[in-house]
């Protein structure tokens, strides 16, 4: 018994495979015709030539069919050897005792024949399969670490390219932090200089986003904390747009990549303050319905140029009559952070006019406050 | 008081020895990681200002070989926002993160603030914006009232105010509250810094969310 058939016991009821029967049917016939081809020979070759001829058979068979139809192989040939070519013929009767001794010979070495060589065939096979496996493997790992070491040089590059960029915009920032406030002069550098700021970080990130480097980091968070940060960077931008919020109380925690959507709902709201006039408000409404979360931005603008719905979040497009000091990066690069956190986002025009854009995360987990390991809980107790 | 700045642009340290000398510090300068340690361990400077992009080695591996022998507090003064890096710097030792560019102001008053912590009085009251916390009989009070708490509120309060200014990392906050079993439980933090918002809803204290980092307690 080998070990591969100790440790891997066929069940019994398994149907035996089409390929196998053909394999006994085959070797049947082949022995079928050679004891036939034997027998015409006798007279010229001797009975122990049949044997060997029946031995080479095996082996011959060995190398190419299961083990199965071999061993039965040998087992049919030794009995037919016996029956029809030892002496006394037609009986299973052996007379002299060295035939006797050649019968158990052949039976022995027919039988180890056909199993050694089977099993060496099967060893073969099963060290290629590993083989094939193992190289598989490497080249996944292969593939892996290129692909880890393409992300790398992006990052560095990023880095560097940021690196380069924003040094100078923060050595200008500081210098006109030191100058002091009531310069006109000073505060057009300053104006200017945030200009550039937002344009330098909306095509950092639109290369971010573009590289697929954006990995959501999930962590529960509140919707407020959400605004808290969307709005935080806008504040000059929102002191002439008031924000009207509703839907917001009634949100549980939920498991969002806080940062991503903050910077998706900030870009739609910096948008909103480009295109409605100062003093209109603007509204934001959040709700979860189905698992899905929903905020619904809008503004009290002139609205959508017809048919710009479709082209909004193309990189670098810029509605008509847009104000100057756009980059058209803005909503691309918002459907680009919408789209990593497997959501999206989506524009229209309010019925009741004013645009209105719809940031929607599907599939979101909500902590549910009846859940026994919730604080609330552990506060009671 | 002294401030090192470990930067390698020339006009960032000249920029920011102007602005740090204008507030009474001796600053001195050094414009690559070695340098840096080394003027650490000669000098001691009561404050270090880093940036993350040096030239010799990466600003977080001088962290980590300063933080061996020193706890010092450090300031991360870095063009890199992604949360990762800041997280990196924070695990490392940081005691705060500023991302340039920056407010020369808002970057004097986090200076301020992380020099602050070191050596603060365990058991004295703690004083902000109108809050007053009574560590020795866990009581509060706002502008004069008495202030409600439950012990997990007074007790994530309490590290808010003591850390006032500073950003004070989830994990800081949940192994100080929760105890270190609590550590990845950041749900506990999000309802309970909820609660305390709306508990201090008229002082003039805000507690703000520093995605993926942790809150900060500031003064409006």
């Amino acid at each position: 018994m080998s070990t591969e058939d100790t440790l891997k016991p066929k069940p019994a009821s398994e149907p035996v495979p089409a390929h196998v029967v053909g394999q006994f049917s085959w070797g049947l016939t082949i022995l079928f015709v050679l004891a036939s081809a034997c027998w015409v020979l006798l007279p010229y070759t001797g009975y122990q030539f049949s044997a060997l001829v029946f031995l080479m058979t095996i082996v011959i068979a060995g190398t190419r069919w299961n083990r199965g139809p071999v061993l039965a192989m040998g087992v049919v040939s030794a009995l037919v050897w016996n029956f029809i070519f030892i002496p006394p013929q037609f009986t299973l009767h052996i007379e002299k005792p060295q035939d006797i001794i050649m019968f158990a010979m052949f039976f022995v070495v027919a039988l180890s024949m056909g199993h050694l060589i089977t099993r060496l065939r099967e060893r073969e096979a099963a060290l290629e399969q590993h083989h094939a496996e193992r190289e598989q493997l490497l080249e996944a790992k292969h593939r892996a670490e290129l692909l880890a070491e393409s992300e790398r040089l992006h990052r560095t590059l990023l880095d560097s390219v940021s690196h380069e960029l924003k040094t100078p915009i923060a050595i200008i920032r500081t210098a006109l932090d030191g100058l002091g406030q009531g310069n006109p002069y000073a505060a057009e550098i300053e104006t200017a200089n945030r200009r550039l700021q937002r344009i330098v970080e909306n095509f950092l990130e639109m290369t971010r986003v573009e590289s697929e480097a954006l990995r959501p980091h999930l962590e529960w968070c509140e919707i407020g904390d959400v605004l808290h940060t969307a709005t935080a960077p806008l504040q000059r931008e929102l002191a002439t747009h008031p924000l009207r919020l509703t839907g917001m109380d009634a949100l549980p925690l939920l498991m969002l990549d806080s940062r991503l959507l903050a910077q998706a709902l900030g870009n739609v709201l910096h948008n909103a303050t480009l295109y409605a006039p100062a003093g209109t408000e603007i509204e934001i409404h959040a709700a979860l319905a189905n698992d899905t979360l929903e905020l619904r931005v809008r503004d009290h603008g002139p609205g959508l140029p017809l048919g710009s719905e479709e082209h909004l979040f193309d990189k670098f497009y810029r509605a008509p009559d847009s104000p100057a000091g756009g980059t058209g990066l803005g909503l691309a690069i918002a459907r680009g952070l919408m789209r990593a956190m497997k959501g999206d986002i989506e524009a229209r025009n309010h019925p009741e006019g004013g645009a209105e854009f719809t940031l929607r995360v599907e599939r979101v987990f909500q902590l549910v406050p009846s859940d026994s390991k919730s604080p609330q809980t552990i506060e009671t107790s | 008081m002294t401030a090192l700045i470990i930067d390698d642009e020339i006009q960032i340290r000249r920029l920011l020895r102007m602005a740090l000398e204008s507030k009474g510090y001796t600053v001195r300068e050094a414009e690559n990681g070695t340098l840096g340690l080394q003027d650490a361990v000669f000098h001691k400077p009561d404050v270090i200002l880093l940036d993350l992009g040096l030239p010799d080695m990466d600003g977080v591996e001088v962290l980590k070989r300063l933080r061996e022998w020193s706890q010092v507090p450090v300031l991360i003064l870095s063009v890199r926002d992604q949360e990762a890096v800041k997280l990196a710097a924070f695990d490392a030792g940081a005691d705060d993160y500023v991302t340039k560019p920056f407010s020369t102001a808002e970057l004097l008053a986090r200076l301020t603030a992380i020099q602050r912590r070191h050596g603060a009085d365990e058991t004295a009251n703690l004083a902000l914006g109108g809050l007053i916390l009574d560590p020795a009989h866990h009581e509060a009070a706002l502008n004069g009232q008495p202030l409600k708490l439950t012990p997990t509120e007074y007790a994530l309060l309490a590290q808010l105010v003591r850390h006032a200014g500073k950003v004070v990392t989830l994990k800081h906050l949940l192994r100080a509250v929760w105890g270190p079993q609590a550590e990845e439980q950041t749900h506990y933090l999000r309802v309970y810094a909820n609660h305390l918002r709306k508990k201090l809803e008229g002082a003039a204290l805000e507690i703000k969310n520093e995605p993926g980092i942790g809150y900060r307690l500031e003064e409006r």
